[in-house]
């Protein structure tokens, strides 16, 4: 499965920029005691009062071993699941994703090249009830993980990662409940004291990248879990706990969590709302009206869900309410992807025409406009660790018809070339896009044939048999490093690109470099964010000069917030949605 | 009468067990593969596999019916996996009969997902239905009385415009300036009555209610001015005349007597599938009924949950078409079932 | 009898005196004038007989002499004059409460004029008691004894049972109890036995004929059938396309019929007493429109003896002298027909 806001349930966590923190409150107040502030002044970062979510999509899990929406995933980290790292509350930049220590002291000690991780907690984190949070709450919440008959949906890095030997491509360990190879387990994660070490089967030096993003390294009480049944069941480790039960497309309630002591948190979180409730399954549509009238309640809403394009006017038109609305960096690149299959597209002139050809400003205008997006120079999210522009795509934004052309009358095939874009269709927006590509292209050379599926999308071009030239993908990355983008989306070996004949994986275009492998390979193997980003960037530029892909756009988020809120600020540390962790009312 | 009813519904079972089957059967002829939507998106075939294996699919299509239609009689456990069973008994889940399965997309029993989102359609339907009758009805006789005239064919005209409009425009719209931007409602929230008592539950229920009533009430006019014109020629109501009854003693008796009692079986029926879920109304309006359910569950591949709904749905419909055929019999003194 | 009709309806002596009753449909191509200048008196106790085929104007008469056209787009002019007040100039309230206690209907098709949803006494309990101030009980009581009047059997159980449990010659009988229950003065029974099966037609004529003279009321009865008032009426009113054509004394019509459209009425009458196979002579043709009727004689079109060149049927209007006693609506000079008419006679009886 792969990721796309349009078709898959399984979106992604993904890094963006903070283009936009409001201007109100957030940063640097002290993440003080638990004694409720003065009352009285509208000052920023006041404790008390109620911040309403509201949104749309029903949390899938909350379990945090399950959990893999970006939103989801940040929400449970600044509330109620504390991880060994986190990323900072209130930062910006390069620092927003820079993990630091959380429960645990520092942020790891890695050896071995970093196959090997040790972290050690802090004294004095705890449970809502009052227990202490202990290694081997760790080691069981990892464990879970491996329980993949029952713990579903999740990440499964630690599958991959961690030194569990591997029988018929799954560990011989299969998770908690069952046993079944525990003592190998237990030799790949081990506690000693407070201290936990990891034994990796290979270098992973973003790991703490990867603990700050996902869940799945997060703690679980043993005597909490009942499998399954757990899902909206959460116990808490954090600022707050759910009151009563999460109802699940209707959402829940969070009050203080009494056993959560601030001096053991250095990440920031200002823990301001005395409550914060969730409300579900809200229309797009009413929860932007919603905020538009600022009434009541809604003073104190934020929202993760964007505002639709036929609000756009009573927005720009209204400056009060215009001041409200921000607009930051999505996770999301659009991109497209010849297909190597294709006699027409195995032809590098081809490829190159296409890219030459391709008008990523009319496929924005089609989408959405500025509010959508803005061109894409890479395939990997401008924020991710060591990007780079891709020399390969910063011609200009409208393409080059001309020098299309000529390159593709240069390619010994028959103008106009017949090729066939499939795409994930049926809403107006995808179709208009789709068109504004196709004019382009035609205008160059091609005689474009438009193929929208509205149904499955991804099942269908996972087939490496599908006929067709060029297919749109949409992608994100699960952590701050391009090894969770170009390497999974082009590694052929991982993808299975002429060995499975069933399934390219999520190398759609059924690409295959050994080139591109063995940086792969190399990048896998560096000890260091900073080294491994270099490798994936060179790994990035050979893609390019291929035209592997051709990225369209960077998606933006527009979203509206109440006039109640303070400390307001979507930061890549929570993939560009509210940060819960610097967000309160005014009194 | 009784053996009649006996018959009725010993028939409606049958066709319950048909439509359970049909839903099964159904559901796995569609191109998807329901163990894909339990993994990851780095998920491998043998993942794949593992996860069909621990939900069942991986067994013939009839026998899981047969667990299905055995959990409805003596209950199941979920993962109906004797190891698990055995070294993590905390993980099960027991489903009591009736089970109408277990979702594992939504980590609930099947039962409790429909109980959990019955009261809310059942109060949405009834609410609506009050007010349809009400006004629908109503506002039908007064345009039939004023035939031709102007609250004729104000009614009949607003109410063909009303027909027209989808309901997710007029609810959307109610939504929007009512409660958002006049402000003359609250924001509408289902508020059971053990929890904000009568009056939350009815201020919750108010729009929503409204909007589905509309489309109803629009429909009811139309209907209930046709039944009492047609009533009104008839040969009776001369006779009646004839009789020197008075004005209001005509309308009152005898021609709303035989406008009505064809409603009466409009009504149930549309009341009876109403029932089951509105599912327009409560996406709108966010209400967590069974038709709101009922479309998570179709576009999850949720089968448990579509096959339970199904059978709810088709419940409803077919306790209404009996409630309806044996009211016949009471109001109309010409129908007699043997 | 010296003339059909008085030229004042006041002095008439009659109970029910009708003068140029005219009876006027708006639509939409134009006015459907369905009943057009009738005039006719009806003494207490009588019977008369109004004959024609659907479309004559008959049933909209009775009609009109209930009132039920009130509040219809119907326009009702002329006049009704009953015990001395004119029906068409009373309040709807006055007229409403003279409806079923001084006239009483009965309808053609029992089945349909009955409700189907109330038992048969409630309807007429109903009736009973809109007119008089008395108890539920009581007014079963005396519905239960008309019902055994009008001859059905077992009336205490009948009367809790519905319209479609009675076959249909009871059910004629019930909507006799019913008309009779406030023993009315005057009776209108429309096709009273059209519905009926022709021995069950005869009970009921017979049933009529007995309450008449037990209660005393006067009786229209409208018919197609000049058969069903051989035996029944006083006196007969012939109509054809919303007029009168030809009235008179009952004997007078049958035996000594002046107008061309009575002798084809006549004709197409089925004898039941007769052993020998007639061939029955339907009237050639269809009924004329009432909103343009022909020129001149209505009936022209349709008839056998027309002349036009001597008699200018197609232009000249006849007249129907009420002042006579016996008047007819054709312009066939009088000796003519009355040899027609004596010959035709001979022919039927012989």
């Amino acid at each position: 499965m792969t990721i796309s806001r349009r078709t898959t349930a399984l979106a992604v966590l993904a890094v963006t920029s903070v283009l936009s923190v409001a201007a109100c409150g957030g940063g640097g107040t002290t993440t003080g005691s638990g004694n409720g502030s003065a009352t009285g002044s509208a000052a920023a970062g006041q404790k008390g009062g109620t911040v309403y979510w509201l949104t749309k999509r029903p949390a899938e899990h909350l379990d945090p071993q399950r959990t893999y929406i970006g939103r989801d995933l940040a929400n449970e980290n600044r509330l109620f699941y504390r991880d060994l790292v986190s990323f900072p509350v209130g930062k910006t930049g390069e620092e927003a994703t820079k993990p630091v220590a959380d429960l645990a002291t520092d942020t790891g000690t890695s050896s071995e090249g970093g196959k090997v991780w040790k972290f050690t907690l802090k004294d004095g984190v705890k449970w809502q009830d009052g227990k202490d949070i202990t290694c081997e709450d760790l080691k069981y919440g990892l464990s879970r993980g491996f329980a993949t008959d029952v713990i579903t949906g999740g990440p499964n890095y630690q599958l991959g990662y961690l030194d569990v030997p591997q029988k018929d491509g799954l560990p011989v360990y299969n998770g908690p409940y069952k046993k079944t190879g525990q003592a190998d387990f237990d030799k790949a994660v081990a506690c000693e004291g407070k201290t936990i070490t990891y034994h990796f089967n290979k270098p992973w030096a973003d790991f703490p990248l990867a603990i700050a993003s996902l869940r799945s390294f997060a703690p679980y009480r043993a005597d909490q879990d009942k499998g399954d049944q757990s899902n909206y069941a959460i116990f808490s480790s954090g600022p707050y706990q759910l009151q009563g039960t999460w109802q699940k497309g209707k959402g829940g309630t969070f009050v203080r969590n009494p056993n959560y002591d601030p001096k053991t948190d250095q990440t920031g979180r200002m823990a301001l709302p005395d409550k914060i409730v969730i409300t579900e399954g809200l229309t797009n549509e009413i929860i932007n009206q919603r905020l538009i009238a600022d009434s009541g309640d809604d003073k104190y809403a934020v929202t993760d869900r964007k505002i639709p394009g036929s609000m756009y006017s009573q927005i720009d038109s209204n400056p009060t309410v215009k001041s409200r609305s921000t607009l930051v960096n999505a996770p999301f690149v659009d991109y497209l992807l010849p297909n190597f299959n294709s006699d027409v597209m195995k032809n590098p002139k081809v490829r190159d025409a296409l890219k030459l050809a391709t008008d990523k400003t009319a496929y924005i205008t089609a989408s959405g406009g500025d509010k959508y997006g803005v061109p894409a120079k890479s395939i990997v999210n401008p924020d991710i660790v060591g990007y780079k522009d891709n020399a390969a795509f910063t011609g200009p934004d409208a393409g080059d018809t001309a020098a299309a052309k000529a390159m593709l009358q240069s390619a010994g095939v028959t103008l106009p070339v017949k090729i066939k874009y499939t795409y994930s269709g049926g809403t107006p927006e995808s179709d208009n896009a789709a068109a504004a590509l196709k004019q382009g292209w035609d205008k160059a050379g091609f005689s474009t044939t438009l193929d929208p599926l509205t149904d499955t999308y991804y099942d269908v071009i996972q087939n490496p048999n599908t006929k067709s030239d060029v297919y749109w993908g949409g992608w994100g990355a699960d952590w701050p490093s391009a090894a969770t983008v170009t390497a999974p989306l082009f590694d052929s070996r991982v993808n299975g690109v002429g060995t499975n004949p069933k399934s390219n994986g999520q190398d759609y275009g059924n690409y295959k470099s050994d080139a591109v492998n063995s940086l792969f390979d190399q990048a896998a193997k560096a000890a260091d964010v900073q080294s491994a980003a270099t490798v994936y960037a060179q790994a990035d530029d050979q893609l390019g000069k291929d035209v592997a892909y051709i990225p369209l756009t960077v998606e933006k988020f527009y979203f509206l917030h109440g006039s109640g809120i303070t400390g307001y600020a979507q930061s890549a540390a929570t993939s560009g949605y509210p940060d819960l962790g610097s967000i309160g009312v005014k009194k | 009468m009784f053996a009649y009813v006996v018959r009725r519904i010993f028939v409606g079972v049958i066709m319950l067990f048909v439509m359970s089957l049909v839903t099964y059967l159904l559901f796995f002829a569609a191109p998807s593969d329901p163990a894909r939507y339990t993994c990851g998106k780095n998920c491998s075939p043998e993942l794949i596999e593992q996860n069909r294996k621990a939900l069942g699919y991986d067994k013939p299509v009839l026998v899981q019916y047969g667990e299905f239609v055995k959990g409805v009689f003596v209950g199941r456990e979920f993962p109906d996996d004797p190891e698990l069973k055995k070294s993590a008994p905390e993980t099960i889940a027991s489903c009591p009969a009736p089970c109408l399965g277990y979702s594992p997309l939504q980590s609930a029993t099947v039962t409790s997902l429909i109980a959990e989102a019955a009261p809310i359609s059942i109060s949405l339907a009834f609410m609506a239905f009050l007010m349809w009758m009400v006004f629908g009805i109503s506002g039908g006789i007064i345009a039939a009385l004023y035939k031709g005239r102007f609250a004729d064919r104000a009614l009949v005209g607003s109410a063909l415009v009303v027909y027209s409009f989808p309901t997710f425009f007029i609810g959307l719209s109610l939504y929007i300036f009512v409660a958002i931007k006049w402000q003359l409602t609250p924001i509408p929230v289902y508020t059971p009555i053990s929890e904000g008592g009568v009056g939350a539950w009815l201020s919750g229920l108010f729009l929503p209610s409204l909007t589905l009533a509309l489309i109803y009430i629009a429909g009811y006019i139309r209907l209930t001015r046709a039944f009492v014109l047609e009533s009104m020629g008839e040969d009776y109501i001369r006779t009646a005349r004839a009789k020197g009854l008075p004005q209001r003693q005509i309308m009152g008796k005898h021609t709303m007597r035989a406008a009505l009692t064809p409603i009466a079986t409009v009504a149930g029926l549309d009341l009876g599938a109403l029932l089951a879920g509105a599912i327009i109304t409560e996406t709108v309006f966010n209400y967590n009924g069974l038709g709101k359910l009922a479309v998570q569950a179709a576009t999850t591949y949720d089968l448990p949950t579509t096959v339970g709904i199904v059978l709810v749905a088709a419940a409803f419909i077919i306790t209404a078409n009996i409630i309806v055929d044996v009211l016949y019999a009471v109001i109309d003194p010409r129908v007699k079932y043997s | 009898m010296s003339r059909w009709a008085s030229a004042d309806p006041a002095s008439s002596g009659a109970l029910l005196s009708v003068r140029d009753l005219k009876v006027t449909f708006p639509t939409e191509d134009g006015l459907v004038k369905a009943v057009d200048g009738l005039t006719f008196d009806l003494r207490a106790g009588e019977t008369i007989g109004i004959v024609g085929e659907s479309g004559s104007g008959k049933s909209v008469t009775s009609q009109a002499i209930m009132g039920l056209h009130r509040g219809t787009r119907a326009m009702v002019e002329g006049q009704i004059v009953f015990d001395g007040r004119d029906l068409i100039k009373i309040v709807d309230e006055d007229l409403r409460r003279m409806r079923g206690r001084d006239i009483a209907m009965i309808f053609q098709d029992p089945l349909s004029a009955l409700h189907p949803y109330y038992t048969v006494g409630n309807q007429i309990v109903e009736a009973y008691r809109v007119h008089n101030d008395v108890t539920k009980a009581a007014a079963r009581t005396h519905v239960i004894e008309m019902l055994d009047r009008v001859g059905i059997p077992n009336p205490q159980k009948r009367v809790d049972q519905y319209p479609h449990e009675f076959s249909g010659g009871m059910r004629q009988r019930a909507m006799i109890a019913m008309a009779l229950v406030n023993s009315p003065r005057l009776i209108i029974a429309d096709e009273p036995t059209t519905a009926l099966d022709v021995t069950v037609q005869a009970q009921i004529l017979n049933l009529l004929v007995d309450l008449q003279k037990e209660f005393g009321s006067a009786i229209i009865i409208i018919t197609h059938d000049l058969g069903v008032v051989a035996e029944l009426a006083d006196s007969i009113m012939v109509m054809f396309a919303g007029k009168a054509v030809e009235g008179g004394e009952a004997e007078e019509i049958f035996y000594e019929a002046m107008h061309p459209y009575t002798w084809g009425l006549l004709q197409s009458m089925p004898r039941i007493d007769s052993e020998k196979k007639e061939r029955l002579v339907p009237i050639a043709g269809n009924p004329p429109s009432l909103i343009n009727p022909p020129p001149g004689c209505a009936f022209h079109p349709r008839c056998a003896f027309r002349d036009d060149a001597r008699l200018g049927c197609s232009s000249v209007i006849p007249e129907f002298d009420i002042s006579t006693e016996h008047p007819a609506r054709c312009l066939i000079p009088e000796g003519e027909r009355r040899a027609i008419s004596q010959a035709k006679t001979k022919t039927r009886t012989a």
